[in-house]
């Protein structure tokens, strides 16, 4: 018989001062980074989630059960994400996951999840293959974060915009930095085919974790002499090369201005030392997102009230949408079978902290999340820098074209048919044919 | 490739080389002198680098930088003191694998003690030797440079310890012989404590020196120990020498195989083949000495 536990909501929670009866605790599960490459990433979206489960359980929980996030550290390896997984899923009896945040810890999880039969909504990684390829789908993953050909496609309209010739890329070699870093080309060629990449593509990418030192990289920026450097390393990668190229030179991101993806937690961290000018895209800044926004505006009261005045970056507030998400779609489902909840977001239109409505779309269970570029400006009203002049641009402008999906879905873009990460937009008919 | 382009790719690689020298250097010490492998040897490097960016950031980059320097070498020569009397006198003489376990135990002790105390998020500080050189049409950050000098610095600093000092003497005198230098008056125990002080000290001049130049967290103290031990094997374990040529070897190797097209998938990778063809060749390494 499951124990009925009384809790008292405190302090500005949503429902107010009132006791809620629970029938019982339900675990969902998330595998954070917080060591390791992406522990900046993993300790936002951690707090954000015990945030989101502290609202969900101050209005009654999920069909009456009181909410408990149960979140392990995996380091940022992928070995230690399906050790996670499979202890969260066979020992802690998880009724939901939260996606990791490299492509590659998805992309193991994603199997493990599909077989127990787990829903998960992915917030963080966000290859288009772990929502679409034949050897890879799961029917129970959600994705609600622009995937990368959404968001390679918005680089490239960015880079293609600025009117320069001469690219270099620079990618961290896993299958995010890959499945990016080949939408972006495909969008930049597409609207300006004399652009010239002027590094190898062997040369693209570099190891992922990689070493701190980022001499390799820079020494080769100065020798190609590129207008722009295309970029989309993150986290301690990305602070580690900007403070490493600073040192080589000040004006260097002035001499090589860079389109690269950023997050709140990047310029936070560097702040007045984070460079202006940069051409920037970002998956849901708060500072870009908050007019006429007063969800957001509220979440950003508390999230700073609980964890010491912190900004929120764009992994708390996507994280917060996908808990938020899963909560209102099992309670209309009235249910926690994977199959029942994804009947309630299938094609279903959710609120989002960033302002607009988010609609699963069916055919691969990906939300029209929008991207917001802008170009890198200092602030008055925040310790690091923020986007001057930003647009946030339409999922529904961003995604990827029906047919195209179903092509890829039925093997009709795959390199290699029935191994995973072998699909490849440009193999595409639609594709070929556009 | 334009000589000015070997030039740049060059110093990358010293730059690197450097880096990953300042590390590996007290790994080297310790493991020479006490046959130990200190698998704690990042976490003095991490204390160190945490210790220094909160001083600087307290009191300007300048000075700071400087007085952190001192303080984090402070602290983890103390830290270091500690562990050696608690955890390592305790496993000396022991299999490998006992002592593998004993300071790997005190790199986890560590590192959810510096999470506790410095919070998951990352910490940066602003170069103490900002600036940069000009030459042949490429940027070489002043840093860098002054890394440079300071691998080449250590790297003089204990060769000169080792084997123009008396306590050098008595280290390797330890070293080959430990029970017979006790009997000559000497004290082992007392000695084995200094060489690890000084070994964490080393681990912890590496922390701050390094830590301008890159995000500081509370997993830098993994990051750099694989290569480290890399670059230990392929010069041999407790070599200073073999140190500095295997840091050389690395640096070099990932710093033109990174950028050239033909060997850019396998660069990280050519490292431990390198390493795997020492260990096939010569498992003591290019300088290392047989162990007795």
């Amino acid at each position: 018989m499951a124990a009925t536990m009384i809790v008292a909501a405190c302090g500005s929670q949503p429902s107010g001062n009132q006791a809620v009866t629970f029938k019982g605790t339900k675990k969902v599960g998330y595998s954070a980074p917080l060591t390791g490459q992406s522990a900046l990433y993993g300790h936002a979206v951690s707090q954000a989630l015990n945030l989101a489960a502290d609202d969900i359980n101050a209005k009654g929980g999920v069909n009456g059960y009181k909410i408990e996030m149960d979140i392990q550290d995996d380091g940022t390896t992928v070995p230690q994400a399906v050790s996670n997984t499979k202890s969260m899923i066979l020992q802690d009896n998880v009724v939901a996951l939260m996606g990791s945040v490299t492509s590659a810890q998805c992309l193991a999880e994603s199997p493990i999840a599909k077989q127990n039969k787990i829903i998960t909504i992915d917030a963080t990684c966000n290859s288009w293959q772990l929502t679409m390829e034949s050897d890879v789908v799961n029917p129970y993953w959600i994705s609600i974060v622009p995937n990368t050909y959404m968001e390679g496609t918005a680089a490239g309209r960015l880079a293609a915009g600025l009117g320069v010739n001469k690219i270099f890329i620079v990618s961290p070699k896993y299958l995010f930095g890959i499945s990016e870093t080949n939408a972006f080309v495909a969008a930049l060629k597409k609207a300006n085919s004399s652009v010239q990449i002027v590094n190898n593509p062997s040369t693209w990418y570099v190891p992922f974790p990689t070493n701190p030192r980022w001499d390799s990289t820079i020494n080769a920026i100065q020798a190609a002499k590129p207008d722009l450097v295309y970029s989309n390393i993150f986290a301690a990668d990305q602070i580690n090369f900007v403070k490493q190229a600073l040192a080589v030179d000040p004006q260097f991101f002035v001499k090589f201005p860079m389109t690269t993806l950023v997050s709140v937690d990047e310029l936070n961290t560097l702040g007045s030392q984070y460079p202006l000018g940069m051409h920037a895209y970002m998956r849901a800044p708060f500072f870009a997102l908050q007019d006429n926004n007063s969800r957001l505006a509220d979440f950003i009261t508390r999230y700073r009230a609980k964890y010491n005045g912190e900004y929120p970056s764009d992994w708390a507030v996507m994280d917060y949408d996908a808990f938020m998400l899963w909560a209102q779609a099992a309670n209309s489902a009235k249910s926690f079978d994977a199959d029942q909840v994804v009947k309630q977001v299938s094609g279903h239109t959710f609120d989002s902290l960033r302002g607009y409505k988010i609609t699963i779309r069916p055919n691969e269970l990906q939300a029209n999340v929008g991207e917001t570029i802008g170009t890198t400006t200092s602030s008055s009203a925040y310790p690091f820098p923020i986007l001057k002049d930003s647009t946030n641009l339409k999922g529904d402008d961003l995604m990827m074209p029906l047919q195209m999906v179903n092509e890829i879905k039925g093997d009709q873009c795959d390199g290699t048919a029935g191994q995973p990460n072998t699909a490849n937009f440009a193999l595409c008919p639609s594709w070929k044919a556009s | 490739m334009t000589p000015g382009q070997l030039l740049l790719f060059a110093v990358g690689g010293l730059s690197n080389a450097a880096y990953l020298f300042i590390v590996a250097a007290g790994l080297s010490l310790v493991f020479g002198a006490l046959r130990v492998i200190n698998m704690a040897h990042g976490s003095f490097y991490m204390i160190a680098a945490f210790v220094t960016v909160v001083i600087a950031n307290q009191i300007g980059a300048q000075l700071g930088f400087w007085g952190g320097l001192l303080v984090a070498v402070a602290v983890t020569g103390a830290i270091g003191g500690l562990v050696e009397v608690l955890v390592l006198r305790r496993v000396y003489g022991r299999e490998h694998l006992v002592q593998l376990l004993g300071t790997y135990a005190v790199s986890l002790v560590v590192a959810g003690g510096v999470r506790i105390v410095f919070g998951a998020n990352y910490r940066t500080v602003a170069s103490p030797i900002p600036g940069h050189v000009d030459l042949g049409g490429y940027s070489y950050a002043n840093y860098s440079l002054f890394m440079i000098v300071a691998a080449i610095l250590i790297g003089a600093g204990v060769w000169a310890m080792l084997y123009r000092t008396n306590l050098g003497r008595n280290i390797r005198a330890a070293v080959a012989d430990p029970d017979l230098l006790n009997a000559t008056g000497v004290n082992v125990t007392r000695l084995y404590t200094t060489v690890f002080v000084i070994g964490a000290g080393l681990a912890g001049l590496g922390g701050s020196i390094v830590a301008p130049s890159q995000a500081i967290s509370s997993s830098i103290d993994t990051d750099v120990l694989v290569l480290a031990f890399a670059i230990s094997v392929i010069g041999g374990l407790g070599s200073i020498i073999g140190s500095a040529v295997g840091a050389l070897i690395v640096g070099m190797v990932v710093s033109y195989g990174l950028v050239n097209p033909r060997t850019n998938q396998f660069a990280i990778a050519f490292v431990f083949i390198i390493m795997t063809a020492v260990l096939i060749v010569r498992p003591r390494g290019l300088f290392g000495l047989p162990e007795n």
